[in-house]
């Protein structure tokens, strides 16, 4: 539309001043594309703007908790906003910047969530990355709360990593020359800087270090399996170093023709700790969570989850949990979730949980793993 | 005579060997881009479809397994427009392949040059899935077809240009085949212009226009919305209106909702193809044409 007004002014511009033979020639093509039934080419694309993707991601959750004086709550859990670009031929570069509330004090604190560069153009099927993001603890830890198909953490993760083991550092992943199936090793080092209950900043130069291999299979159009192992080796509160070890399986039953209406996700991560906490001792713990996620209509979930897990410190202190969530996807840009959950200690009364949480995405979002 | 054998079957190795490596690796996001891709790229290249003929090409899921095919991609073709804008950047990106990045040779946006329709003046999710800039199911005309093999010829060309003389002949080829079967598709259609029908999701406008159909409502209220039982009875009275004689879906909606129409009014439900490989006699981009057009026939007679 603005191009056709375009060449009418200045169609109307030229009649007015001279109507030669090429004048004539311009109104008669006009004419033509005007009465064309292909409309003219529309040259409004992306790239005109130097912005980058920008997303904010509402996080409003209202929680109850069977213990305690406090125990009906309601707040805008986190806000995330989002920047995404590719730099140069080179780069691209993704900032999340979490507006969150602090479960303590309940005071909103700002931080740089994830803020990486990610290598486009190394030779030999590697990736860097440099930054802080998200580390490649099997399935959880990389993903954003808000693309979980549950409110809470699972028992065994919270106790290990906390909000989740997300720290500065370098990533370097090399996608494995197989072409019968994914395979991708990833080796990290990071600063401990940003703190967890496994790991922290040393004193003296010791990072944090991390290797995983990501199996992928495809059994079928409509299924895959995948199988992840981690190690994890990085100093802790005590000075000394904490070791973990991590796997994962993932099997998704996607239907491709219908794959909007019907899933089914079991997803299991197991973790084993050694820590040291003086030169004579260390403890080890266990623990394990295990989903499975039910797609049950276009717009309906359904997620059952088991907690099991032992106190770092203590493994005779030992954490069971069931959940259930249900969860209605209104659209790609919003959706509610329930859960109630049940967690028994082996050492104090059971409890219940309950949590609603909406989550609400404007502007761009990218894809989440699959 | 042994001694012979063995150096011919050296020789016929050597050539194949060569022969592979000349082979231009092509991966599409869709099936109806990986059969234009065959029928202008020939013997020269070897092209894979990340997204199958009966999925819905908005929601198809990144699985790690594509990122193997793209890692030794020489030519990377998407339908563009935002399209496939839930799983494609990130496949790329994962890629670590500098020669598909958007910006690269090996990179091809086939919607380059399309006149696109229902391009909007202005985003509000309020109204649903609206793509910014326009509406990207711009393949299902068949003069759109021909754009698409230029951006993919000129693609080819880009990172093979011993070969130009070849892909050129081929896109003669195609479009002289596109002109025929359009004749063919016109006259077919010819009757029928002006037919009102009923389409489930907003991705029919190009056929629409080029067929001269006319989609009276869509069984979605709102783009990406599914169905809603105020939407229904609001169709059902359309159909009656109109006498409209069929609905028309894709592989990839359920049709609990077009039954209850039909049920009600007994309009015709219809699955047309919306891609190459929907259903198995649609083998390439010209069967798509021949399969909806026949298919639709039926029900307008």
């Amino acid at each position: 539309m603005v191009f056709t007004i375009i060449i009418n002014v200045q169609t109307k511009a030229q009649v007015v001043t001279d109507s030669t033979a090429a004048d004539s020639a311009l109104l008669k093509q006009i004419e033509a594309q005007m009465n064309s039934s292909q409309p003219a080419p529309v040259k409004t694309r992306s790239g005109i703007s130097a912005n980058p993707d920008i997303g904010v991601v509402g996080d409003f959750q209202t929680s109850y908790i069977s213990k305690g004086k406090k125990n009906i709550d309601a707040y805008l859990n986190e806000t995330e906003v989002s920047f995404q670009a590719v730099v140069d031929p080179y780069l691209r570069a993704d900032f999340f910047v979490s507006f969150g509330r602090d479960a303590e004090t309940g005071k909103y604190g700002v931080e740089v969530e994830e803020g990486y560069l990610t290598t486009l153009s190394l030779p030999y099927r590697l990736q860097l990355k440099a930054g802080k993001f998200k580390e490649a603890v099997g399935r959880i830890n990389p993903t954003h709360a808000h693309a979980l198909p549950f409110i809470d953490l699972p028992n065994a993760y919270v106790n290990y990593f906390g909000d989740g083991l997300n720290d500065e550092g370098f990533s370097l992943s090399w996608l494995l020359p197989n072409k019968k199936f994914y395979q991708e090793f990833i080796v990290q080092a990071t600063s401990g800087r940003s703190e967890s209950p496994s790991f922290m900043k040393s004193d003296g130069n010791r990072f944090v270090y991390l290797a995983h291999l990501k199996n992928f299979f495809t059994i079928n159009d409509n299924a895959t399996f995948e199988l992840g192992l981690t190690g994890i080796s990085g100093p802790n509160d005590s000075s000394l170093v904490t070791n973990i070890a991590a796997g994962d399986f993932t099997y998704k039953w996607k239907p491709v023709q219908l794959n909007t209406y019907k899933s089914l996700t079991w997803q299991s991560e197991i973790f084993y700790s050694s820590a040291a906490y003086t030169s004579t001792i260390s403890k080890r713990s266990f623990g394990l969570y295990s989903f499975i996620d039910y797609q049950i209509a276009k717009r309906w979930f359904l997620t059952g989850r088991y907690d099991y897990a032992q106190k770092p410190y203590d493994k005779s202190i030992i954490e069971q949990a069931y959940s259930i969530t249900a969860g209605w996807d209104a659209t790609e840009f919003s959706k509610i979730e329930l859960e109630a959950k049940t967690t028994d200690y082996n050492n104090q009364s059971r409890f219940y949980q309950a949590w609603l949480r909406w989550i609400f995405v404007i502007g761009a979002h990218g894809a989440h793993q699959y | 005579m042994k001694n012979k054998l063995i150096v011919c079957f050296a020789l016929l190795a050597l050539s194949l060997n060569i022969a592979r490596a000349g082979i231009i690796k092509v991966v599409t996001t869709t099936t109806d881009l990986k059969s234009i891709t065959e029928l202008v790229g020939g013997n020269k290249v070897s092209v894979t479809s990340i997204a199958t003929g009966y999925q819905n090409p908005h929601f198809v899921d990144p699985k790690p397994s594509y990122i193997i095919s793209l890692s030794s991609a020489n030519l990377f073709v998407t339908v563009g427009l935002d399209l496939e804008t839930g799983w494609s950047p990130s496949l790329l990106s994962s890629s670590r392949n500098p020669k598909i990045q958007k910006g690269s040779a090996g990179y091809v946006d086939a919607s380059d040059g399309v006149g696109l329709l229902q391009v909007p003046t202005s985003l509000n999710r309020g109204e649903g899935d609206i793509h910014i800039y326009g509406n990207p199911h711009y393949w299902l005309d068949p003069l759109n077809g021909k754009v698409i093999a230029r951006n993919i010829a000129d693609g080819l060309e880009r990172i093979d240009p011993s070969n130009k003389a070849y892909y050129e002949s081929n896109i003669q080829a195609f479009f002289s085949r596109i002109n025929d079967k359009m004749v063919e598709w016109q006259a077919k259609m010819a009757p029928y212009k002006g037919s009102k029908i009923i389409a489930y999701h907003n991705e029919w406008c190009y056929f629409e226009r080029r067929f001269g159909l006319e989609i009276v409502d869509f069984m979605e209220p709102k783009p990406g919305i599914p169905p809603s039982p105020s939407q229904l009875v609001k169709v059902i009275k359309e159909v009656a209106a109109n006498h409209i004689k069929v609905i028309i879906s894709s592989p990839y909606f359920t049709t609990s909702s077009s039954d209850v129409v039909a049920k009600q009014t007994g309009v015709k439900e219809l699955t047309l193809a919306t891609s190459v490989n929907a259903f198995d006699p649609i083998k390439n981009y010209f069967d798509l044409f021949d399969y909806d057009i026949n298919q639709l026939l039926t029900v307008l007679k």
